[in-house]
């Protein structure tokens, strides 16, 4: 499930705390631990892991691993930058890697070491967010579309025009993202992400704020127990978060836009300064393995980019094209741009007036 | 107020007198020192650093950088922000003064009437008051929700569901909710600190319950009234979990939008302007409350 997305704690934290204040406490908490315990710590996406995959990294390696999840990757990134934190791996979607190399939180990865990395279907390798493939090792991949409640809806959303429809006032979720709403609010003008006009921002506003009437709550956290609980009929969402709850309720379901949806890869970076650099790599090697990605697909429900993890999944989430979208469907999806610095500002500063106007 | 007000100046002119004039360390001194020390690390430095970062320009992917510019206050200060302020001023005065209207009589009622039982009446108030946030959000979510508990006592009733969550009406529920013991603990402590003879005194000379009670009792406790009403509103004013679980997309306050800035837009120079007029706001409330009872609004109390 879901985590809470904000704790009181965390704006305190954020807020109050002196950005100098953060590389002294991060020492202190690593003087205050016994250095005698082998430990890493690993920072990832909320339901984004199956159960066996830490315990049997720490049976293999006697390694214990200290697992934190967000919700938000912007938050995760305003944590990573708030620098108190001394994580080791983190996920990261492509999109963000520029940014995170650009504010220098991440280092390369020594990949000489990792024996599983050939693993990986290459068409996941050195692309254009880590043309070199220094600071990424792909984990798993997956969509944003629309996850619906059957019950609820008259007909199973086709289109991103469907959580525009008047009929579902006060049940659409949307997810708290300039990415994903900004990104969606262009693709439906006709413009590319890439624009920096201000007109095109100006338009994608309008057209946020004519839905902004019918949405429910803008959340990257909630939207499934929404879903789950019929609190919300239509949400944007990530393809896996859905199939996951599928379990809790059968009725729920999820569809990609006619007029294309967005894929993204979401991958293992180790932060710049890991203080356990060799066991992170070894924990990533582990997570390479073909029965650990394999496991890893089957819990989750996001496709994995590991070819030879392939035959280990089962075939009912391999044959799923909500999962393993066929050829013809993801000729039509697209990565996120990640936005230069200037055209971050001109995202985030319009996804803050169309929350707060 | 004002002997107290004193009194701290004083204190503190003395603490400073070590620092100034070279003189020996006294206990008091050392007393305050801790305090001091605290004050200044965990209050001061904080609060001057975050309030210079909106003075600050904001580098690439909000990295700081420490070049002057008015900026962040000129966006902070457009107009569309306006309606925002009215709304957060508006769910703060509502929930103050809800929390007054349940507040008092529960004070009054822990005072005046609950005897050996206060006790464990004061530990029922605050018990919710020690419970994580979060849980008692989701608590609420749980009762309010389109298939929750209060929904479903009403479709058991034969009536239609109403729409509870994601309203102005959740929202205020919930800051209330989490508000009550705010404004009960100052009511309390004036109402306890109000001598029975006072009120034996108005019975004596013919004064009836209401009577003692609008003319002793009353005034008498209205110190605590707006202790307990600033204690309400000004957390009220920064609070943004209730709107951000209970409320909707139509119930943004001032709260979220800080919080907008701080964890979404990566923009902390922006979030930091936003921060200190919210700061001017209230400290100019606090100020002009200081003047109107230095003009005797409150003599009668005093």
């Amino acid at each position: 499930m879901a985590e809470p997305r904000v704790s009181r704690r965390d704006f305190l934290r954020l807020g109050l705390l002196l950005p100098a204040a953060g590389p002294l406490l991060s020492t202190l908490a690593a003087c205050a631990k016994k250095p005698a315990e082998r430990v890493v710590n690993f920072f990832n996406w909320s339901s984004y892991i199956s159960k066996e995959a830490l315990p049997g990294f720490t049976a293999a390696t006697g390694v214990k691993v200290n697992y934190d999840v967000f919700a938000d990757e912007e938050e995760m990134f305003a944590k990573l930058r708030s620098g108190a934190m001394g994580y080791d791996v983190i996920v990261a979607t492509d999109y963000l890697l520029p940014r995170l190399r650009g504010s220098n939180l991440i280092a390369p990865i020594p990949m000489e070491d990792l024996k599983n990395l050939s693993n990986l279907d290459p068409k996941f390798l050195h692309t254009p967010y880590d043309p070199e493939q220094r600071f990424s090792v792909p984990y798993l991949w997956g969509t944003t579309g629309i996850g619906f409640n059957k019950k609820l809806v008259a007909k199973a959303p086709t289109s991103w025009w469907d959580l525009w429809d008047e009929r579902y006032k006060g049940r659409i979720c949307m997810l708290d993202s300039p990415r994903e709403c900004i990104g969606t609010a262009l693709l439906l003008k006709g413009q590319p992400e890439t624009t920096t006009d201000e007109k095109d921002f100006e338009a994608a506003k309008e057209l946020l704020l004519k839905q902004k009437p019918l949405v429910k709550q803008y959340t990257s956290a909630t939207y499934v127990d929404a879903l789950v609980a019929g609190e919300a009929a239509l949400a944007m969402a990530y393809s896996g978060d859905v199939l996951q709850a599928v379990k809790e309720n059968p009725h729920l379901d999820y569809a990609l836009p006619k007029e294309g949806g967005y894929m993204w890869v979401d991958c293992m970076c180790v932060l710049r300064g890991a203080p356990h650099l060799a066991d992170s790599v070894a924990l990533i090697d582990y997570l390479l393995r073909p029965d650990v990605a394999a496991g890893i697909c089957n819990a989750v429900h996001y496709a994995s980019p590991n070819a030879a993890a392939q035959p280990r999944i089962d075939p009912a989430v391999l044959k799923d094209k909500r999962v393993y979208p066929p050829a013809a469907v993801v000729k039509n999806l697209r990565y996120h741009t990640p936005p230069d610095p200037e055209a971050y500002v001109l995202w985030n500063q319009t996804w803050s007036d169309v929350k707060a106007l | 107020m004002e002997p107290d007000l004193v009194r701290r100046q004083g204190a503190l002119d003395r603490g400073l007198s070590w620092l100034i004039r070279g003189q020996r360390p006294s206990a008091s001194h050392i007393l305050l020192a801790p305090a001091t020390l605290w004050l200044l690390a965990f209050l001061i430095l904080p609060v001057a650093s975050l309030l210079s970062l909106g003075f600050t320009h904001r580098g690439p992917y909000g990295a700081f950088e420490w070049v002057f510019t008015w900026d962040n206050f000129r966006r902070a200060l457009d107009l569309k922000y306006l309606p925002i302020l009215i709304r957060t001023v508006c769910y703060s005065g509502a929930t103050t003064a809800l929390c007054l209207v349940l507040g008092y009589p529960l004070a009054y009622f822990l005072s005046f009437q609950a005897g050996k039982r206060r006790d464990l009446y004061l530990a029922l108030l605050m018990i919710p008051f020690w419970t994580s946030w979060l849980v008692a959000i989701y608590s609420w979510i749980i009762i309010l929700g389109r298939e929750g508990l209060l929904n479903g006592l009403l479709r058991a009733l034969g009536l239609p569901p109403i729409a509870f969550l994601g309203t102005s009406f959740s929202v205020i529920l919930g800051l209330v909710y989490f508000y009550l013991p705010f404004m009960v603990l100052p009511l309390y402590a004036s109402l306890e600190k109000i001598p029975r003879s006072y009120v034996e005194a108005a019975h004596d000379l013919g004064a009836g319950n209401v009577e003692a009670f609008l003319k002793v009792t009353l005034p008498l406790s209205l110190p605590g009234v707006l202790a307990g009403c600033i204690l309400t509103f000004i957390p009220c004013m920064g609070d943004f979990l209730c709107a951000d679980f209970l409320g909707s997309p139509r119930t943004y306050l001032v709260g979220n939008l800080i919080q907008n800035q701080f964890l979404m837009a990566q923009d902390w120079q922006f979030g930091s302007a936003l921060t200190s007029l919210l700061l001017v706001f209230l400290i100019t409330g606090l100020y002009a409350r200081h003047r109107f009872e230095e003009q005797g609004l409150f003599e009668e109390s005093e």
